[in-house]
């Protein structure tokens, strides 16, 4: 965190391109030095392959290289900056925004092994890497919502339901969607259209559009305001682990579709129930005291989603294209 | 006053009454407008009919799972009756453990019931139905909320 830019400080700047030593230093930072690697960089470094998507083996190469353990994070900095430094009304919109992810993580991660049944032996590499990636993000907020909120519990499950209280109605949507689509493909592991509806769910909403949105939201925050170091460590390794999965996702989605162009109706039917869904809000949050006005967030959405689109080559018909316009900014991820 | 046993057909109209007449304003309360909006502009146009399954009803209606038929059409409920095992012909056929029944019946979250898969979609189109899954999930919160004695249905 060298320097202390606005949250949306490059919202509206559209896409840029990263020079190799702004890639380098993402991908090859260790934990510690992830503390220093600009957010706004990760976001954009999750893009930079999608036009031209790396394959499964060199994805799995990748994990080998990036990941990290969660147990070397130390939240006491954070701790001090959540009780004493942050106000209420920070403390309130941070959780009504991250606790969503804090569900989000444990569900990507029960949610997934199915899908490796179907997959191709160097994909389930890439899954199986996804799978452990899942369960560390799991743990790491876990241990936030333990050591920095102040959550009591046994166990991951009394944490989950202590946080619960702060999710919104509305993240059965996509979540219960993806849960369902999983057993889908549980039943019935290599019904490729039943594949392509599940990875439409989660890599492309779930991970590509919410997840991504999430991130820029309270990492930005954290950067701009100078608080919780451990928070944005762990969580901005988080985003670069997402990058994989995204560009993983992305590439099993494009390949579907040249294998069998009609495969693009899969994807739009799903985003046609997700978008319904999405149009809708059960809770009023509020991003103001994060640097982010709703409209800010609503553009965060779109950008998201008409990136991963654009850069995999699925258009969308006139009627999802309207859908878009009215999607509601209500954050979750995993 | 006694409740209704759980899965008998006192409990089914029970249920049907609480579903037509949808959430209080007290319940309603907490959450925007804009999702009671979608839940009512959903009530109002679903034609669907569910069968919500018990697969291990104890002592239940002959052998094998039974199921609660609800029928929704014109804003309403238009039949909610208890079908048993070959019976359960509807739009959505989902299925729950008589223990998640018994959860949801204690106070456990109906989001949660749908998200954990306590409760699935056994026949049915599955986009089809999460369009109207806030309408779904609301209700499901409802029948939780219906008395239902679950010792009855040991002696039956």
């Amino acid at each position: 965190m060298t320097e202390r830019k606005s949250p949306t400080a490059v919202l509206r700047e559209g896409p840029r391109a990263l020079s190799d030593e702004q890639v380098r230093e993402i991908e090859e930072a260790d934990l510690k030095g992830v503390l220093a690697v600009d957010i706004d960089d990760v976001i954009e470094y999750v893009h930079k392959d999608l036009k031209s998507l790396p394959d499964f083996t060199t994805l799995y190469r990748k994990y080998l290289k990036q990941r990290w353990d969660v147990y070397d994070l130390d939240f006491t900095q954070d701790k001090i900056d959540w009780t004493e430094r942050m106000t209420e009304a920070e403390r309130h919109s941070f959780l009504a925004i991250a606790s969503g992810f804090h569900h989000g993580e444990r569900q990507v991660e029960i949610e997934l092994p199915v899908f490796m049944i179907g997959a191709s032996e160097e994909e389930k590499l890439h899954i199986a890497a996804q799978i452990e990636d899942e369960a560390r993000h799991t743990v790491f907020f876990d241990r936030f919502y333990r050591e920095v909120v102040g959550l009591q519990g046994d166990d991951i499950m009394d944490i989950l339901d202590a946080s619960f209280p702060w999710v919104a109605e509305t993240f059965v949507g996509p979540f219960g969607l993806l849960a369902y689509q999983a057993d889908e493909v549980r039943r019935n592991p290599y019904d490729e259209r039943a594949r392509v509806r599940y990875g439409t769910t989660y890599f492309l909403w779930i991970e590509g559009v919410l997840a991504l949105s999430v991130m820029k939201v309270t990492l930005s925050y954290a950067r701009w305001r100078g608080f919780l170091p451990a928070y944005y460590t762990g969580f901005t390794a988080t985003c670069r682990d997402e990058s994989r999965h995204v560009q993983g996702g992305m590439k099993y989605l494009q390949d579907a579709v040249r294998k069998d162009p009609s495969m693009v109706n899969e994807i739009h039917e799903t985003l046609r129930t997700i978008l319904t869904l999405a149009g809708v809000a059960s809770r009023e949050v509020v991003y103001e005291p994060l640097g982010w006005t709703q409209d800010e967030v609503r553009m965060l959405f779109n950008q998201q989603l008409r990136r991963k689109l654009n850069d995999v080559g699925i258009s969308l018909p006139p009627d999802l294209l309207a859908m878009v316009g009215s999607v509601q900014p209500v954050l979750a991820g995993g | 006053m006694t409740e209704p046993g759980f899965f008998s057909p006192q409990w089914a109209a029970a249920v049907g009454d609480v579903l037509a007449a949808g959430p209080s304003e007290r319940e309603r309360d907490g959450k925007l407008p804009m999702y009671w909006d979608f839940f009512d502009k959903v009530k109002a146009g679903y034609a669907s009919s569910w069968a919500l399954g018990c697969r291990d009803l104890p002592a239940g209606i002959d052998t094998g799972p039974a199921y609660l038929h609800v029928q929704w059409g014109g804003g309403t409920v238009t039949g909610c009756h208890i079908a048993g095992p070959g019976e359960q012909r509807a739009t959505y056929v989902l299925g729950m453990d008589y223990a998640d029944w018994q959860a949801l019946h204690g106070g456990y979250d109906a989001q949660r019931t749908v998200m954990y898969r306590k409760i699935l979609v056994e026949e049915g189109n599955v986009l089809e139905f999460f369009k109207g899954i806030y309408f779904f999930t609301e209700c499901l919160g409802l029948i939780g909320k219906v008395p239902a004695d679950f010792t009855a249905l040991a002696v039956r």
